[in-house]
């Protein structure tokens, strides 16, 4: 491990450390983990029922695998949080941008999103099962769900953040309004974009293995809740 | 410049005598809801090729004449007429610099300078480039072409966002407290390369500033202002 630089010791106060100690440290922080969970079943204080060894949860992933378990129910799972993912997204980025530019749109739909956003997806599984069946649609429309509505008020705010200057600098440049959208704010808005989309990824995961587990007979969600039976 | 108004109006007791108004406050107030900015109209002829400096002190309302001039905010009553012609919203004629957010952050140094000619249809790319780089190598920011802005300082951040402007071509030169957030040295540098771009270019320049030095450095001519709402304590110029 490389030691303290000539600025001060790894442990200064928001200071900067050497790439290779950041390497170091990330696999020390995963190794601890690992560690105190095989120290955890090596000296018996949970019985293995409830917390296998690594080398079991190791050898039992491997087994699914071998057997065609995991691989093309995690593809499905994957499938259906891209396919809900893509959908939120193609619809919430413009809506959102138009919510911000536009600020009648924004007082228009904002109490309406702020209001269905708040709806606890797994209470519309019912319901979703009803308007859809339990096909495909149905995990897709909940993944949507779950995550559409919190995505488009994230580039809302994400696009108001744009500082006032950058629009009225592109303004005095000969820009009009609407040219701003693709040269001003997009731009500007990314890196925050990309954070807000990436939350959203986060949640459909979420939903996903809910939605697996209430209503299919395939994916990851429906995979585990089977096994736990058995 | 062409003399499109005469010297006929006479509540316009500010234009300097045998000089034509390029730039003319008529009577502007201001007022934002129930605050007023600028309550006592103001009027000023500003003559083509000047470089006039509003001086006062923070929030006393010279931003939001300037702002004005832009056409970013709307006077609440008068008007500014640029050749005789009453200013509408911002358009390409009237660039402005700002003290903040000043250069585009996602663009390389010489694309945010090619941004100032992103709108115009009567140039080819090839002679947004070069113009481009004419006006990178009058900021002196040539070896920097293929820079991000987080990776050079701040005073070339602002030298970007000057000849972005230049490279616009406007007919008037509207800063904010351009060097407001510069440290001292960097500042003085900047404000002898912009003193001389000016004379170089021959534009009718609005520099907004609090500090007393940077004006008497840059001006003909200096506008004081007293704190708010806007007045005019005093309309000088500087012999250079």
């Amino acid at each position: 491990m490389s030691s303290a630089s000539s600025s001060g010791g790894l442990l200064r106060f928001r200071s900067a450390v050497p790439r290779a100690a950041v390497v170091v440290a990330a696999f020390l922080g995963a190794a601890t983990f690992l560690g105190a969970w095989w120290l955890i079943v090596a000296l018996h204080v949970v019985a293995p029922i409830f917390l296998p060894s690594p080398a079991t949860v190791a050898r039992a992933f491997w087994t699914m695998c071998a057997d065609g378990v995991a691989m093309p129910n995690a593809l499905i799972s994957i499938g259906r949080v891209w396919s809900a993912f893509l959908l939120s997204v193609l619809i919430a980025v413009p809506l959102g941008i138009l919510m911000s530019g536009y600020r009648i749109i924004g007082a228009f739909l904002e109490p309406l999103i702020d209001f269905i956003r708040y709806l606890p997806v797994p209470a519309l599984v019912p319901l979703a099962i009803i308007w859809f069946g339990v096909g495909e649609e149905t995990k897709i429309f909940l993944l949507w769900l779950g995550t559409f509505f919190q995505l488009v008020l994230m580039v809302a705010a994400d696009m108001k953040r744009v500082p006032g200057e950058y629009f009225e600098t592109a303004y005095t440049l000969g820009a009009k309004p609407h040219e701003t959208l693709g040269t001003v704010a997009l731009p500007a808005m990314l890196p925050q974009l990309m954070d807000s989309m990436r939350i959203s990824l986060g949640w459909c995961w979420t939903y996903v293995i809910i939605a697996e587990i209430v209503a299919s007979d395939s994916g990851l969600g429906f995979v585990i809740w089977t096994r736990a039976g058995s | 410049m062409s003399n499109t108004l005469g010297n006929t109006d006479n509540s316009m007791g500010l234009a300097p005598e045998g000089q034509d108004a390029y730039l003319r406050f008529e009577s502007v107030t201001k007022t934002f809801g129930a605050v007023p900015v600028v309550q006592e109209p103001f009027s000023l002829d500003i003559p083509a090729g000047q470089f006039v400096v509003f001086l006062g002190p923070s929030g006393c309302g010279k931003t939001t004449l300037m702002r004005m001039i832009g056409g970013l905010d709307t006077p609440s009553s008068g008007r500014i007429l640029l050749q005789g012609q009453p200013v509408g919203g911002p358009d390409i004629r009237r660039g402005m610099v700002f003290q903040s957010y000043s250069s585009f952050p996602w663009l390389s140094v010489r694309k945010n300078v090619e941004f100032g000619m992103r709108f115009r249809r009567d140039m080819t790319k090839a002679q947004k480039r070069e113009r481009a780089g004419y006006f990178l190598d009058l900021v002196g920011l040539a070896d920097f072409a293929n820079s991000y802005p987080s990776r050079i300082s701040g005073g070339m951040r602002q030298r970007v966002a000057i000849a972005r402007t230049l490279a616009a071509d406007p007919d008037v030169l509207l800063m904010d407290e351009p060097f407001g957030a510069l440290d001292a040295n960097l500042r003085e540098d900047l404000q002898y390369e912009l003193r001389k771009i000016q004379k170089k270019s021959g534009k009718t320049t609005i520099f907004v500033t609090h500090d007393v030095e940077e004006a008497v450095f840059l001006a003909d001519r200096i506008i004081v202002f007293g704190s708010r709402p806007a007045r005019v304590m005093a309309d000088m110029d500087i012999l250079s």
